[in-house]
């Protein structure tokens, strides 16, 4: 009964409910004849050929042709077997545990400074002006380039480093506030203000949430942004975490346990961008359709 | 006696309960420093409590462009405009805008979308669901107020739209092109929804709209604007009786009319464009 003072376009509607991002992919499936396990399938074999191409080269490399001298070239096999040496000693445990702690204590850090800066530049235009370029440019500024000033500030420890993590991710933390803000469709103010909006209103209710999507992918950038500096900081200063146990290697002319922990940290990057910011970037706009 | 009549006329003014005002409005954008391109000039026009009025006029005149003033999302270069007989400068909640696009926030569902304004304006959460429930039963969207905004059609979102800006109690509705961007059976729907809406709530409604049809079938009057620079060049009172049949042969004379009316206005635009 209800149904028949509904207009065509609501009939249609209530037929075509929402599609789920699994149905999305089934379709999707249907259409390419290949399913979820089959992509993960030949990624997993992708990677494996690159493993065994790997060590074709060092075999050969090292070996056949003798272009490296084997202490200069890491195998698959050298990698493996100094990370079940790292493990077993509990130093890569230590390791990750120390670079986990900084990096988290850093970014939180450089949320805090890098939104108020953000803030700050969205807000006054004069700001904006004249702050944006030098943001942008010590954004681009590599991260290894403040360990000087940290160690002559703070000593050999844990706060140079974390003054390295703080000051290589705040610029870009601050440079995704001010762009999504930018970001925001005007509509979505003007409607706000037709509806008698004041500006502290403005800002908690349209231009955060609006902007929330576009803060969120910046980001992504902000922490990778951090875990490389923490690297650069680690590598020059400090006595325990993932930038030392590579130096470590290196001093022990280890070049497998130098590869060993570069691997490590390109699987801790991978897993923190993909567990926490992009499965939250991915769930705010699936809240919203996009 | 005249003075006195005049007089007279202000006083009744006064006692009007929602007008809109509007005394010589101007406005002009610049592009370069030196050339500013007028848009609008001298436009004096009075919207009587409750009344619905419409602007139509060719494509580019500026009637987007004297809403938005309205509203006060826009300054005037020049004049001004009085809201109940109070000079207004800036946006309010007296005056409510729907606009060409939805507007909708896509954080929000469809009924937080609805209850946006009243949030805004500190009404009690009971009030709030009160009303809420009675818009979006008005606009026949009650059963659809947990859906995202993206999971209903464009009809359904302009009709939320509609319930949030009927939802503020604000005696003046602005009105955007609202319905221009859906399709035509919708659009026919949405029509007499509002002109039934409109007769229930007793609104003042101005209402731009590039679609002569639509403005004979829902304004008391009908303002047709000229084009470069805008200015009024003809009002037409209309007053078919209600609700008006499309086809009817007093709506078709009536359609004519301004038709003929805002034709010549974009003949001439394009004359000077091919003049030039």
């Amino acid at each position: 009964m209800q149904k028949k003072n509904m207009t065509s376009e609501n009939t249609s509607q209530r037929n075509s409910r929402p599609v789920t991002a699994s149905e999305k992919n089934a379709v999707e499936n249907r259409l390419t004849g290949k399913g979820t396990a089959w992509k993960i399938l030949t990624c997993i074999c992708f990677y494996i050929l690159l493993v065994l191409l790997w060590q074709a080269i060092y075999t050969l490399g090292t070996g056949t042709f003798g272009w490296w001298k084997s202490y200069a070239m890491p195998s698959p096999t050298g990698v493996v077997k100094s990370l079940e040496k790292l493990i077993a000693n509990g130093t890569l445990w230590q390791a990750v545990i120390y670079s986990l702690r900084r990096v988290l204590i850093g970014f939180v850090i450089a949320l805090l400074t890098g939104t108020v800066l953000g803030l700050l530049i969205s807000a006054s235009a004069f700001l904006n002006r004249c702050l944006k370029p030098l943001m942008n440019g010590l954004q681009s500024l590599p991260s290894v380039c403040w360990v000087p000033f940290a160690i002559l500030w703070f000593g050999l420890d844990e706060s140079a480093v974390l003054f390295v993590v703080v000051i290589g991710s705040t610029f870009s933390v601050a440079l995704a506030i001010e762009n999504a803000i930018a970001q925001v469709p005007p509509i979505h103010k003007r409607a706000a203000a037709t509806m008698g909006a004041n500006p502290m209103q403005m800002y908690t209710q349209v231009v955060f949430p609006a902007a929330l999507p576009g803060f969120l992918a910046g980001l992504r950038q902000s922490w990778s942004f951090a875990w490389r500096a923490l690297m650069s900081g680690e590598v020059m200063s400090a006595y325990v975490g993932l930038g030392y146990s590579l130096m470590a290697g290196r001093d022990m002319a280890d070049i497998n346990q130098v590869m060993a922990v570069m691997l490590v940290i390109i699987v801790i990057g991978i897993l923190i961008d993909r567990c926490v910011f992009s499965s939250l970037e991915r769930r705010i706009q699936k809240s919203r359709g996009l | 006696m005249i003075t006195r009549l005049l007089a007279l006329r202000c006083v009744l003014h006064e006692e009007e309960n929602m007008s809109l005002e509007l005394k010589n409005i101007a406005k002009s954008f610049s592009n370069t420093a030196s050339s500013a391109k007028e848009t609008l000039k001298d436009i004096s026009l009075t919207v009587n409590d409750g009344e619905f009025v419409c602007i139509v006029g060719p494509s580019g005149c500026g009637k987007s462009t004297l809403l938005n003033i309205v509203a006060g999302l826009d300054a005037p270069t020049a004049g001004e405009f009085f809201v109940n007989g109070k000079k207004v400068t800036g946006p309010g909640a007296d005056r409510v805008m729907m606009f060409q696009e939805h507007a909708l926030y896509p954080w929000l569902n469809v009924i937080d979308n609805v209850r946006f304004g009243m949030k805004l304006a500190g009404v009690a959460k009971e009030e709030q669901n009160r009303r809420a429930e009675k818009y979006l039963k008005m606009v026949k969207l009650w059963e659809f107020r947990s859906y995202r905004i993206h999971e209903i059609s464009g009809g359904m979102k302009q009709r939320t739209a509609l319930a949030r800006a009927l939802c503020l109690n604000s005696p003046i509705l602005l009105m955007d092109e609202p319905f221009s961007a859906l399709d035509k059976q919708t659009t026919n729907k949405l029509r007499s929804d509002l002109e039934q809406i409109w007769e229930e709530t007793q609104k003042t409604v101005l209402f731009v709209t590039h679609s002569v049809e639509e403005a004979v079938f829902l304004a008391d009057r009908v303002v047709v604007l000229s084009d470069n620079p805008g200015c009024i060049k003809e009002i037409f009172d209309i007053s078919l009786p209600r609700p008006r049949q499309i086809d009817s042969a007093e709506f078709l004379s009536t359609r004519h009319q301004i038709l003929s009316c805002v034709e010549k206005e974009v003949e001439k635009f394009a004359k000077e464009e091919y003049d030039q």
